[in-house]
């Protein structure tokens, strides 16, 4: 059910094992997504930055519910997770820190060009 | 809280009530009034009649910035009121909304009356006010429901509804309540109204519901929590009443401005402003902390951290991204939601960055708290990475904007941020990228600033070493390029192939503040601050009498801004500018006695001579933040507060007719000290009239 984007995301946090961005977080966040009665988990578990993924359903500090397409596209940037949290097209139960924190680790949106510097710096001076 | 002819206000958070003096609201698509949560008007209509008549307001009583108490007389204004009838409007925003609303029978003979209350919504985003354009995409519904009425507005997933409900009796219909009730002689009615504000999820519950929220706190740990905030704030005892009154509304208002991220119950940071900016901005949480540590420390701890932890990751054009750079705002409102506007969050602003580096040794200085800078290494480094590795967009060591965002990110990222604030000295408008002086002098301190935090708790004297040889170059460069030679002061900008803003504004006191000011050239800056073209009597305008888009009630191009000045006197006392300094603060104190202690954010740029009293800018904010903390910055200057090695020096320079001042219990990591001056500077009155310029 889950999407390449969605594989990548979840593989990808799980072989990095330490992310410097969640260094001042600990505690679990499961994402479920919904489509057609079934439901696929996700289970992160954040200790002070090191990484865990499994699959398990069991109770976490942050349960973000939403369907496997809308996560697709968050996890290849195409969406942000912070206006789908605003628009309800994704619901986090318990604690919307975490969920936040894990969030800026989606990637950026595919077209974006980033600054568009004029001159080449040479060197740092 | 009231400040404006007929205009109420209370607030809790980002949840506000602006009403006329009666209590009624009757939005139009451009007015802020109304009932807001989570930048959402959730009552657009609220108006109450008695046998179908409107009230007419006796007084109103502020009584807390969360509540509120109107005494109302049926009818039309008139010199004489005799009413048989009056009523008691109390309000309260503790969480959610609340009325209880008492009606007395003065009368010797029973009354029957027919009291109703007319509750419609919009659920108008702030920014579709802001921008006079209501043009809702969903659809609105309407329909009463055990005895609730229930309003709300749908549009896809997003749902946003408004549960009114009454412990009495009443009809309820769309539309609005009627209460049908009999009193007896000299005898009352009473009725409390509740005004839910939802943001509506999938089944049904709230959005909110589910998070590991604070508790909701009741009206009894408010009023606590105020004395607390309070008590806890040094306490001033002065003979300058103006002051004295402004010091007292300043700690009230920032307790009112305190916000509580939704993700974050329970840590504060100073929101923007009321009505317009309820919410978290990068620059203007920052400079408000800054003027306040010395008062209430707290609010920068956890400004930092949050501003920390919401800090850019991705490169994402939309929100102008960038990895380490700090958020420029952040909404909950429909615009948000749909992507029409960028705010979830956005990052284009060029300053909060490096002010962010800034607080954070500021704040060391002040509390020794070595820990949070060891916290926050990381982010730390990250916004230095930033300056250097996504802001310098013409590769010569400044730090540039451009948005990327062209729909509706931000021209302007500098804290003048509205669109002409920037022009040459003929009025043309520069091109982009743009560089503004005062933000390479907030580069300058943040780099020199974070060599001492390097040194002295992340034990990186490498980084430090080269963070100090960048800081000097820039300040070498900077004196070259941005230095106006005719003028003798310093461009608000540069394009990227070195042509000037050669305009002179007040950013160049924040020059004096960033201390990138060669030493020689700070006389010059002083004199200009002070100058006839630029100092109103009141205060240091925006810009400067005779350059081409000077205008006394120009948002950023002649008006005055409180907060600019609390920083051009601070600023001016770094180079030793002591009367200069005690000028501008005893200006601003004179200012803020015509506004009844609460300075707004910006007043009209007149001349004292012409006008007499400060002229209010017709749509500013009341309270904002950084207008709130600018009487604590101004005594912090005429105190000469300094940290030093770890205790506190206090070396006054207090204008003349201050008085005496004692500042006592100023917290900091030597405890409590108190600070005591006399009232020893002349400062020049005289005010020049420009009119001799032009």
């Amino acid at each position: 059910m889950a999407g390449n984007a969605t594989l990548a995301f979840f593989e990808g946090l799980d072989r990095r094992r330490h992310e410097p961005l969640l260094e001042k977080i600990k505690g679990t966040v499961r994402f479920d997504l919904q489509h057609r009665g079934q439901t696929e988990h996700w289970l992160v578990a954040i200790d002070r930055g090191d990484l865990a993924v499994s699959r398990e359903e069991q109770d976490a500090d942050s349960v973000v519910a939403t369907d496997p397409e809308l996560f697709e596209q968050l996890a290849n940037g195409t969406e942000n997770g912070v206006a789908a949290g605003l628009r309800g097209a994704l619901t986090i139960v318990g604690s919307l820190h975490l969920y936040l924190m894990l969030e800026r680790l989606f990637p950026s949106p595919p077209d974006s060009q980033g600054p568009r510097r004029r001159i080449r710096r040479e060197g740092r001076q | 809280m009231s400040d404006e002819l007929g205009v109420v206000k209370i607030l809790d958070g980002n949840t506000f009530v602006v009403s006329d003096d009666r209590g009624d609201v009757e939005a139009t698509p451009s007015s802020p009034t109304g009932l807001f949560a989570l930048d959402t008007r959730f009552l657009s209509r609220w108006v109450l009649t008695i046998d179908g008549q409107r009230l007419n307001s006796l007084s109103v009583d502020d009584l807390n910035y969360f509540e509120t108490r109107f005494f109302l007389v049926p009818g039309e204004a008139a010199y004489y009121v005799d009413a048989k009838v009056s009523v008691i409007r109390e309000r309260s925003i503790v969480g959610s909304f609340a009325e209880t609303l008492t009606v007395l029978n003065h009368a010797e003979v029973p009354v029957d009356l027919e009291i109703r209350i007319e509750a419609g919504s919009d659920f108008a985003d702030l920014f579709e006010i802001k921008d006079e354009a209501i043009d809702k995409k969903g659809d609105y519904y309407a329909e009463v429901q055990d005895g609730h009425l229930r309003m709300g507005y749908q549009r896809g997933t997003f749902r946003r509804e408004t549960v009114v409900s009454t412990t009495e009796p009443a009809t309820v219909e769309v539309g609005g309540l009627t209460f049908t009730v009999h009193i007896p002689a000299n005898d009352k009615w009473t009725a409390e109204i509740h005004v839910k504000s939802l943001a509506v999820g999938p089944g049904g519950r709230d959005l909110r519901m589910g998070l590991r929220a604070g508790g909701a706190r009741g009206r009894d740990q408010m009023q606590r929590e105020l004395e607390e905030w309070i008590e806890s704030a040094p306490s001033l005892n002065c003979e300058s009443e103006p002051l004295q009154t402004a010091y007292r509304r300043s700690l009230v208002d920032l307790a009112a401005l305190r916000y509580s991220p939704i993700a974050l119950p329970g840590q504060y940071l100073p929101a923007a402003g009321l009505p317009w900016f309820m919410t978290m901005f990068g620059r203007d949480s920052v400079f408000t902390s800054l003027q306040t540590l010395p008062f209430v420390p707290s609010l920068s701890a956890t400004t930092l951290r949050i501003l920390a932890a919401l800090q850019g990751t991705r490169i994402d054009d939309f929100r102008d991204e960038d990895p380490g750079r700090i958020l420029h705002e952040f909404r909950y409102g429909e615009t948000a939601a749909f992507e029409d506007q960028p705010h979830s969050p956005y990052f284009g602003t060029v300053d909060a960055t490096p002010l962010f580096v800034i607080l954070l040794d500021e704040y060391e200085r002040w509390s020794g708290d070595t820990a949070l800078v060891h916290e926050l290494e990381k982010e730390t480094r990250a916004a230095l990475n930033w300056m250097y590795e996504y802001a310098d967009l013409a590769g010569n060591g400044y730090l540039w904007y451009e948005r990327r965002n062209l729909k509706n990110g931000l021209e302007n990222q500098c804290w003048k941020d509205s669109w002409d604030s920037l022009s040459y000295s003929d009025g043309r408008l520069p091109g982009y990228p743009r560089a503004t002086c005062e933000s390479q002098g907030y580069m300058y301190d943040a780099k020199v600033r974070a060599a001492r935090l390097a040194r002295l708790v992340w034990n990186d004297p490498a980084f430090a070493d080269r963070l100090e040889a960048e800081a000097a170059a820039l300040k070498e460069r900077f004196n070259r390029d941005f230095w106006v030679e005719e003028g003798e002061y310093y461009a608000l900008g540069i394009d990227p192939d070195g042509g000037q803003y050669d305009v002179l504004t007040s950013n160049i006191g924040h020059l004096l503040w960033s201390g990138i000011v060669d030493a020689a050239r700070a006389p010059k800056i002083a004199e200009h601050l002070v100058g006839p073209r630029l100092y109103s009597g009141w205060g240091v305008r925006t810009m400067a009498v005779g350059e081409a888009r000077y205008n006394p009630i120009g948002y950023h191009v002649g008006t005055i801004w409180p907060f600019d000045n609390s920083f051009i006197a601070w600023g001016l006392r770094r180079y030793g500018f002591v009367e200069e300094s005690a000028m501008v603060a005893d200006g601003m104190i004179d200012a803020a006695e015509f506004f009844q202690g609460r300075l707004p954010e910006a007043f009209g740029g007149y001349d004292r001579e012409l006008t007499k009293y400060p002229v209010q800018y017709p749509t500013a904010c009341s309270p904002q933040a950084w207008s709130t903390g600018t009487p604590m910055l101004l005594l912090r200057t005429m105190l000469g507060l300094e940290p030093h090695e770890g205790h506190l020096a206090v070396e006054p320079a207090l204008p003349e007719d201050m008085g005496r001042i004692e500042l006592l219990d100023i917290p900091g990591r030597w405890g409590r000290v108190d600070a005591f001056a006399r009232g020893r500077i002349e400062v020049r009155k005289k005010v020049f009239s420009t009119a001799e310029l032009t």
